[in-house]
């Protein structure tokens, strides 16, 4: 595996890390696992040569000597069969699957090892384990006879020492490869189960009537296995849990929170190994179910295999000679609403509305009057401007009319005065909230 | 005398009667797959049979497993599967019988059963029965249509019992789809096996131009 130097071993996942950060962290080493069916098999000859000879690596030589014979069995004729063993080895490093062991840089040849991730590897295709009775039962037997252990050592641990010796130690290890082992198990008793139902629709599509016998007996013997491996599974999983919450409450009253946590990962392993067995025997019974009945209802009732072609046949006619399948078809029921005399509903029309209003009588207020005067008065005192004029007006006006007095006095000064404007008038303020055009009012254009 | 019922009085009064009554007033084929459902209507049986005789329905029990209700006169409301819904049937009813289907234990793709049909029927025709209002269209919009109309007779024929729809994609064939075989189901001759079919009111005929002019005028479905 792994494209980035050492990730392999660094980047190897922790039961209970969080998964989102794991896949994080793969993916920031770029891992990579690429390899041909030449590399495979050169690794199942290392697997295969260590397992005979129990030795753990390999010289450079030894190595190359081995790769040759294997390049002569899977490419016979192949070029130059050395120079692929020497690069075999390289990208047998490359990818993580080899890994030299002896240290000694250029000096010397090298010495190789498997990695952990060749072994796994090579396993998967050349173990073919699948869970049955007897290699279940050998592994709970084991498993209880440890969790016994666990649990004595639990109840005699008097330090953190004792507590990581007998307890957490034996925990995730020993205990913790065993369920590893079902687990392993497990996935290839998926895999026999998919090729036994590719095989009996494989058994009745090639012999048909004659492949009913051999097809149930497949069926029998796999639902058999399934389910005394559920049987196994439920008892003895009931016991495992029960023991690990011993050592879990043991934990508890120690305050070994390392040992709770231990054992509740344990547990939920055991929880799914469970739960796996009662998925797998629910769904074997509705596939027994299915293909009992289409051994029974079709093969046995067309043993000539006719029906398939006089329906094709019936099929591809059906748009000249039609049919129609007739069912019952009732309504759902329905709920009458209440009984009510008919409203006549008026037209929609505008409201009408008096839009024009007379003319109302308003007095005349005093203040224009006034205004006048004022101005007057200004243009008497020398105002030479209209912001002058409207200031000393507005002084003696109440706040909230000096907008509508600004516009009259302007009015008046037009009147009474003959002043004059720039092309370009300037604005002036003449109040806190209030701005005019400036006019100049020169001494002998007042009329007043 | 069932088994499982005294009097006619204890079946309608189960807590299961209105939920079975009520699918096979509806067309419902209820197979061993429905369960209760089904075991409810083995026991009570030889109660329901001429209660709904009374109706004017004959409880059909077949062999293959499943129960519907047929109606013979005008008591209930009766109806047919439309073009659209026999064809797809029956393309169901054929993949039902393929070796192929024990892969899955019953379960096949929307998609293997459309190609079925379109290898057998031809794209032309299929267009024609299933939206028989389109003219001269693309491809792309014929394509389109089939696959709508496709969905919506799948959609009818899992009410009535015929299949599951599993997931997005998966189809669980029922035995009910027998039903769409039964005309070749004896090695006889098929037209007087359709007559007698027929005659005992379990299909209808149409003229070959009716089977392509009954679809509703319903668009917008995926």
């Amino acid at each position: 595996m792994s494209g980035a130097p050492g990730s392999n071993e660094r980047s190897s996942p922790q039961v209970g890390s969080d998964p989102n950060t794991l896949i994080a962290s793969l993916a920031r080493d770029s891992v990579t696992l690429d390899l041909g069916t030449y590399h495979l098999c050169c690794l199942a000859g290392l697997h295969l040569r260590a397992n005979r000879a129990t030795i753990a690596s390999f010289g450079d030589e030894e190595i190359v000597d081995l790769f040759e014979q294997v390049c002569d069995i899977v490419e016979p004729g192949a070029d130059n069969p050395r120079k692929r063993a020497t690069h075999a080895i390289q990208r047998l490093r490359d990818q993580r699957m080899l890994v030299r062991v002896d240290g000694a840089g250029v000096a010397r040849a090298g010495e190789y090892a498997m990695t952990r991730l060749a072994a796994a590897v090579v396993e998967s295709y050349l173990n073919d384990e699948v869970l049955t009775r007897e290699s279940l039962t050998l592994l709970t037997r084991t498993l209880l006879a440890h969790l016994a252990e666990v649990k004595a050592a639990a109840a005699r641990a008097d330090s953190r020492q004792a507590w990581t010796d007998g307890v957490i130690g034996p925990l995730n290890v020993t205990i913790g490869e065993l369920i590893h082992g079902i687990d392993r198990r497990r996935r290839g008793l998926d895999a026999s189960q998919e090729q036994v139902q590719a095989e009996i629709a494989g058994l009745i599509k090639a012999d048909w009537f004659r492949a009913v016998d051999e097809a149930q007996s497949l069926l029998d013997v796999t639902t058999a296995t399934l389910h005394e491996l559920n049987e196994v599974l439920l008892r003895d999983t009931h016991h495992f849990v029960a023991l690990l919450q011993e050592v879990q409450d043991l934990a508890e009253a120690a305050g070994m929170r390392e040992a709770q946590e231990a054992c509740q990962q344990v547990i939920e392993h055991v929880d799914g190994i469970a739960n796996w067995g009662d998925a797998r025997q629910r769904t074997w019974s509705a596939y027994y179910q299915y293909v009992h009945r289409y051994l029974r209802d079709v093969v046995r009732l067309d043993p000539d295999r006719a029906l398939s072609q006089r329906l094709r046949d019936q099929l591809a006619a059906w748009t000249r000679h039609p049919f129609h399948l007739r069912l019952a078809r009732s309504p759902s029921l329905r709920l009458l609403r209440d009984v009510s005399a008919r409203v006549d509903r008026p037209a929609v029309t505008r409201e009408r509305a008096e839009r024009e209003h007379p003319p109302v009588d308003v007095a005349i207020g005093s203040d224009e009057v006034d205004l006048e005067a004022l101005v007057r008065r200004a243009l008497g005192d020398g105002a030479s401007t209209l912001a002058e004029v409207t200031s000393a007006v507005l002084a003696h006006v109440p706040v909230d009319q000096h907008f509508r007095s600004t516009g009259r006095v302007a009015a008046l000064v037009a009147r009474l005065a003959r002043p004059s404007g720039e092309r370009e008038r300037p604005w002036v303020a003449v109040a806190d909230a209030i701005e005019i055009e400036q006019w100049a009012i020169p001494a002998q254009g007042r009329r007043a | 005398m069932s088994a499982g019922f005294e009097r006619l009085e204890d079946v309608v009064l189960d807590d299961l009667f209105p939920d079975v009554d009520l699918a096979l007033r509806r067309g419902r084929h209820v197979g061993r797959e429905d369960g209760l459902m089904y075991g409810f209507l083995n026991d009570a049986h030889d109660h329901l049979e001429p209660f709904y005789r009374r109706f004017g329905a004959e409880l059909v029990h077949k062999s293959d497993g499943y129960f519907y209700l047929l109606p013979s006169s005008g008591g209930l409301g009766r109806g047919h599967l439309s073009a659209g819904e026999m064809l797809v049937g029956q393309a169901m009813a054929l993949l039902y019988l393929d070796p192929d289907s024990l892969l899955h234990g019953g379960v096949v793709s929307r998609e293997l059963v459309l190609q079925r049909l379109e290898s057998l029927v031809g794209q032309e025709d299929l267009v024609r029965v299933l939206h028989p209002r389109l003219r001269k269209v693309d491809e792309r919009v014929a394509a389109e249509t089939v696959r709508t109309r496709f969905g919506r007779a799948l959609r009818a024929l899992a009410d009535l019992g015929f299949v599951d729809l599993v997931g997005d994609d998966g189809l669980r064939l029922r035995p009910a789809l027998m039903r769409f075989a039964e005309p070749v189901r004896s090695a006889g001759d098929p037209a007087q096996a359709l007559a007698l079919l027929v005659a005992r009111g379990e299909l209808e005929l149409a003229a070959a131009e009716d089977a392509a002019v009954e679809e509703p005028e319903e668009d917008g479905e995926a």
